[in-house]
């Protein structure tokens, strides 16, 4: 039934969206290729195809422009089916919220699309506008929504903790966040079990940031290039794209070489990068350094894995200058990467310090940082307190959050079917010449449009009109890097083969048209 | 001779005794005699399963770092709040007099609040401000509506750090000058550049925290000029003129400081500091952390009270009634500085923390929680100024609507606190079933800042407790 509804809509929207690309501009443009238009047309008509094969169709035959007119509904894909219908929405239009955004918020605040969309539910992997029409979330509010929008064992767990407290404070005991704290811990290697919690990453990435220059008695921090940890004084130091750096004070951070497999100066070499870090302590500090702080997979930077080998040579170079090493897991943890739950187990280290957040409550505001025993005493020294943080709601919410990671195997899961996005994405990019790069691990997918393949030239406007074109056909992703041309797909870890496949099918579509 | 000697001897004794008799019920009244009783609440707490007290302060210990400190000596195991009360893990009720930390503003688990926070969970947790949703637009709105001046631009954020963290970004930025100036006892945050704001020493951590002076604390009752709000006001202008480069980037106070102490700035002195600043190019931050939200009884925000406008207002804690959420609001002019590069906040203004905290507006406009406090609070500071007749150890009683300090003092002159009396009280009103807070850099400050449903019976448990308490000291 949902299909049978949801098509509809999808096929009533491509008349305008026909419109709205000017076929006029395209033809001539692209290089006509054969299409068996009217045999698939016959086969195709009143036949319930499977998404899959379809697109297998598709990626073999060739576009013309005049016949496309004829029957263009049935070369959109059809999103996976689902059970599930919002009740319908009564709230503000999207032009008021708009008009009031601009009234009432801060005006920096920047929005996706030239139609801003009106997100009014969720469910799983999916998000519902005003209209009740349904979309593929596939940057999973930017890597925060790990379970699923609304999934229901997280949602049974805050309604129960809510009804019950939902604040005190940790003046007072509760167990919902030292029960959460045990889980979180017995997640991590090592000596780290003590966990702080906090509300964000940036508060996070702060706290980490400060008790590595305690515990130290050092201020320099060594960052990337190309990083994002945070938007507070010293997070922003951290940070380190210039978009995202106020003119402020941001003292004691050295960025170093970002070991960028595909744009770095040293491809692949980790270790090449790693010299520059041990140039930066030799040469821009005392020889003694706070700490360095990465993540594993750069989110903001546009899904830059570090290149192999890197991290071993590093944490090996900052030990030896006295520093603590912090793992921002942000976005890389809680089983995103498929292959390990945190994203620095793929490279084979274990740090000092490690700050988490969006994925750890589902989308709850949360952080926490884990450290060892030995390194967390340095806050004893004086107070430090967090009003919100660990409050009785949001460290329900982490648990649930861990049992379902767990029971519904979604680290194993995202192994899976990430893998096999990746590989569609990868053939995706033998069949277009404006994919530069196809990259990342598990549910955490980029991949880069470029111009030229040599140069790299980074197609920051071709890369907006494939996300409108991707957001007209039901599919949302996000955009990151410091020329916003690498798109970002992080969706909840949910999601599915059937899933990828339409991503796939809609990214082919759209390129296959410019 | 003799006779007319015993006659008065014996009418002085009887003067004496009379006069002591009347001391003593004066002292020791009734209420003093037996322990007061919890004003009666028509609720059943939930039956309580899970981990008892001791094994959770285990866990804590294990899991949580030795930094993570609490109070009691035997800790406390809340399990579950309504209204202006809690429970703990035996189902035995207290009188909440701290609000966790002043934040539960409408009272623990409050319906309306409840409903909305629940509704929205289950339709849409997080999305992020890269896509529309209503709620934090209507928000917005309502919160901007509640603001003077030209104060209407709105940023969400996740605590009282954050917020003030982005209030100082925003100064050094539109001033484009680099010093702050914040006041002794004075809190704002833990994160690296509200921890140079924040002035006690116990929060403070031995890293660098640079561009920021302290100026002398406008203490009514401990500071050096009294009230004299001119006295402490020059103060700044002094740092300004010989501290400085003559600019500055901007001031930051608490109308009535907190985690200080519930330490009120002597009256006039943010008109005539903000003057000070202002002609130094520097801009006027109010932190509204605490005092925001009608708690003061007489206005809705603290600054109000003392007849300024700032730039920019910074809020937390009682906003969401115990969601995390903070906020800045500030003006036009000042956020179109901020545009100029990208400033986002993930979780900030999502749909759960904003249907939370537009059902608190909504809930204090309907339930007058501004007026309440005021009425409520001036029964319970005019209660509390009466024990403090009776007890030398209540050094000063101060404070506005439900934003109320109690100091102990050894000795009225010297005002020595009390710090180990404080301790034992503090334990002694648990007993009782009052929970109050504590504060003040010496420790020897009550605290009594209530959700805003609490009752003139409340207040009189907490006032009959406290004296109880004392008298058995």
């Amino acid at each position: 039934i949902c299909v049978a509804s949801l098509s509809s809509p999808v096929l009533q929207y491509c008349p305008a969206f026909w419109e709205s690309t000017g076929d006029s501009r395209d033809i001539g443009q692209s290089s006509p290729i054969k299409m068996q238009r009217f045999a698939i047309k016959r086969a195709l008509s009143g036949i319930d195809f499977q998404p899959w094969s379809f697109s297998r169709c598709l990626s073999q035959v060739a576009r013309n422009e005049a016949s496309l007119h004829e029957n263009h509904d049935v070369l959109i894909p059809k999103m996976p089916p689902f059970d599930f219908s919002p009740p319908p929405y009564n709230g503000p239009s999207a032009d008021v919220i708009l008009q009031k955004r601009k009234d009432y918020l801060s005006p920096s605040m920047f929005y996706f699309y030239k139609n801003p969309l009106n997100v009014v539910e969720g469910k799983m992997q999916y998000l519902f506008d005003e209209r009740g029409r349904r979309y593929l979330d596939a940057f999973g509010g930017i890597a925060t929504v790990c379970c699923g929008h609304c999934h229901p064992d997280v949602v049974e767990a805050i309604v129960k903790q809510t009804n019950r407290l939902q604040h005190s404070t940790i003046l007072y005991l509760n167990h919902a966040i030292a029960d959460f704290a045990e889980a979180l811990a017995s997640k991590l290697p090592g000596d780290l079990k003590v966990v702080f919690f906090t509300n964000s990453g940036t508060e996070a990435n702060e706290l980490a940031m400060m008790i590595a220059r305690l515990y130290t008695g050092c201020h320099d921090i060594i960052s990337l290039r190309n990083a994002y940890h945070g938007n507070a004084a010293a997070t922003m130091g951290a940070t380190a794209q210039c978009n995202w750096k106020f003119n402020i004070v941001q003292s004691g951070v050295h960025h170093a070489l970002n070991p960028d497999p595909y744009r770095g100066v040293f491809g692949s070499d980790g270790e090449k990068y790693a010299k520059d870090v041990q140039d930066l302590i030799d040469f821009g500090t005392s020889g003694s350094v706070a700490g360095f702080i990465s993540e594993a997979i750069q989110g903001v930077g546009g899904i830059i894995e570090l290149a192999p080998g890197y991290l071993p040579a590093v944490y090996s170079s900052i030990k030896k200058a006295g520093g603590l090493c912090i793992a921002d897991e942000v976005q890389a943890g809680f089983a995103r990467t498929g292959s390990h739950f945190w994203g620095f187990e793929a490279h084979g280290v274990v740090p000092d310090i490690v700050t988490m957040a969006k994925g750890i409550g589902n989308g709850i505001p949360l952080g926490a940082v884990v450290t060892t025993p030995e390194i967390a005493e340095v806050l004893t020294r004086r107070n430090y307190f967090n009003t919100f943080g660990g409050n009785p709601v949001c460290t329900a919410a982490g648990l649930a959050v861990l049992n379902v990671i767990e029971r519904e195997r979604l680290q194993e899961h995202a192994h899976v079917v990430g893998s096999y996005l990746k590989e569609r994405l990868i053939a995706l990019k033998d069949k277009y010449e404006i994919i530069g790069d196809v990259r990342g691990r598990g549910l955490m997918l980029g991949v880069e449009l470029v111009t030229d393949r040599q140069l790299k030239t980074p197609a920051k406007v071709e890369i907006m009109h494939v996300m409108e074109q991707m957001k007209d056909m039901g599919v949302l992703v996000g955009k990151g890097g410091f020329y916003g041309n690498i798109f970002r797909i992080t969706p909840p870890l949910c999601f599915t083969k059937e899933d990828a496949d339409f991503l796939v099918d809609v990214m082919d579509i759209t390129m296959s048209k410019m | 001779m003799a006779l007319q000697r015993s006659l008065l001897k014996r009418s002085v004794e009887a003067a004496k005794a009379k006069c002591l008799y009347n001391l003593s019920l004066r002292c020791f009244s009734s209420a003093t005699l037996t322990p007061p009783e919890l004003p009666p609440f028509d609720y059943e707490p939930k039956l309580y399963k899970g981990p008892l007290a001791d094994e959770v302060l285990e866990k804590r210990k294990k899991f949580l770092g030795s930094s993570l400190f609490y109070y009691y000596q035997k800790p406390l195991n809340i399990v579950e709040g309504k209204m202006q009360y809690l429970f703990d893990d035996s189902g035995k009720r207290y009188l909440d007099a701290f609000a966790g930390i002043v934040t539960v503003s409408c009272g623990h688990c409050h319906p309306e609040i409840l409903d909305a926070i629940i509704e929205q969970s289950k339709l849409l947790q997080h999305a992020t401000t890269i896509y529309l949703h209503h709620a934090i637009a209507d928000f917005a709105e309502a919160l901007a509506s509640k603001m003077p001046g030209n104060l209407k631009v709105v940023y969400f954020v996740n605590s009282g750090t954050e917020a003030n963290e982005l209030a100082m970004l925003m100064a050094r930025l539109y001033s484009g000058n680099l010093g702050m100036i914040a006041l002794r006892n004075a809190y704002h945050g833990g994160s690296s550049s509200t921890i140079g704001l924040t002035a006690l020493n116990t929060w403070k951590y031995s890293i660098p925290q640079g561009e920021i002076h302290h100026v002398i604390n406008p203490d009514p009752y401990r500071g050096v000029f009294g009230s004299d709000a001119n006295l402490y006001a020059k103060d700044i202008q002094d740092h300004i003129d010989y501290g400085s480069s003559g600019k500055v980037a901007g001031f930051i106070a608490e109308t009535i400081q907190g985690v200080g102490g519930a330490v009120e700035l002597a009256p006039g002195y943010l008109k005539l500091v903000y003057d000070i600043i202002r002609k130094a190019g520097g801009v006027c931050i109010a932190d509204e952390v605490q005092t925001g939200f009608g708690r003061t009884g007489n206005h809705f925000w603290g600054f109000e009270t003392q007849g300024v406008i700032p730039d920019i207002v910074t809020m937390a804690k009682g906003i969401g009634n115990g969601l995390p959420l903070g906020a800045v609001v500030t003006t036009p002019e000042i956020a179109n500085v901020m545009a100029q590069k990208i400033q986002f906040n993930t979780f900030g203004g999502n749909p759960v923390c904003s249907s939370g905290g537009l059902a608190v507006l909504r809930v204090l406009d309907k339930e007058k929680r501004q007026k309440h406090c005021a009425d409520v609070g001036s029964h319970l500071i005019g209660r509390l100024r009466e024990l403090q007749q009776r007890h030398e150890i209540i050094g000063d009683v101060r404070g506005r609507g439900l934003m109320v300090g109690l100091e102990l003092v050894a000795d009225r002159k010297e005002k020595t606190p009390a710090k180990a009396e404080t301790a034992v009280l503090f334990e002694k009103l648990r007993e009782l079933g009052v929970l109050v807070g504590k504060g003040g850099l010496h420790g020897n400050v009550f605290r009594i800042k209530p959700p805003m449903c609490f009752t003139k019976d409340d207040a009189d448990f907490v006032v009959d407790a406290l004296d109880y308490a004392i008298s058995k000291l």
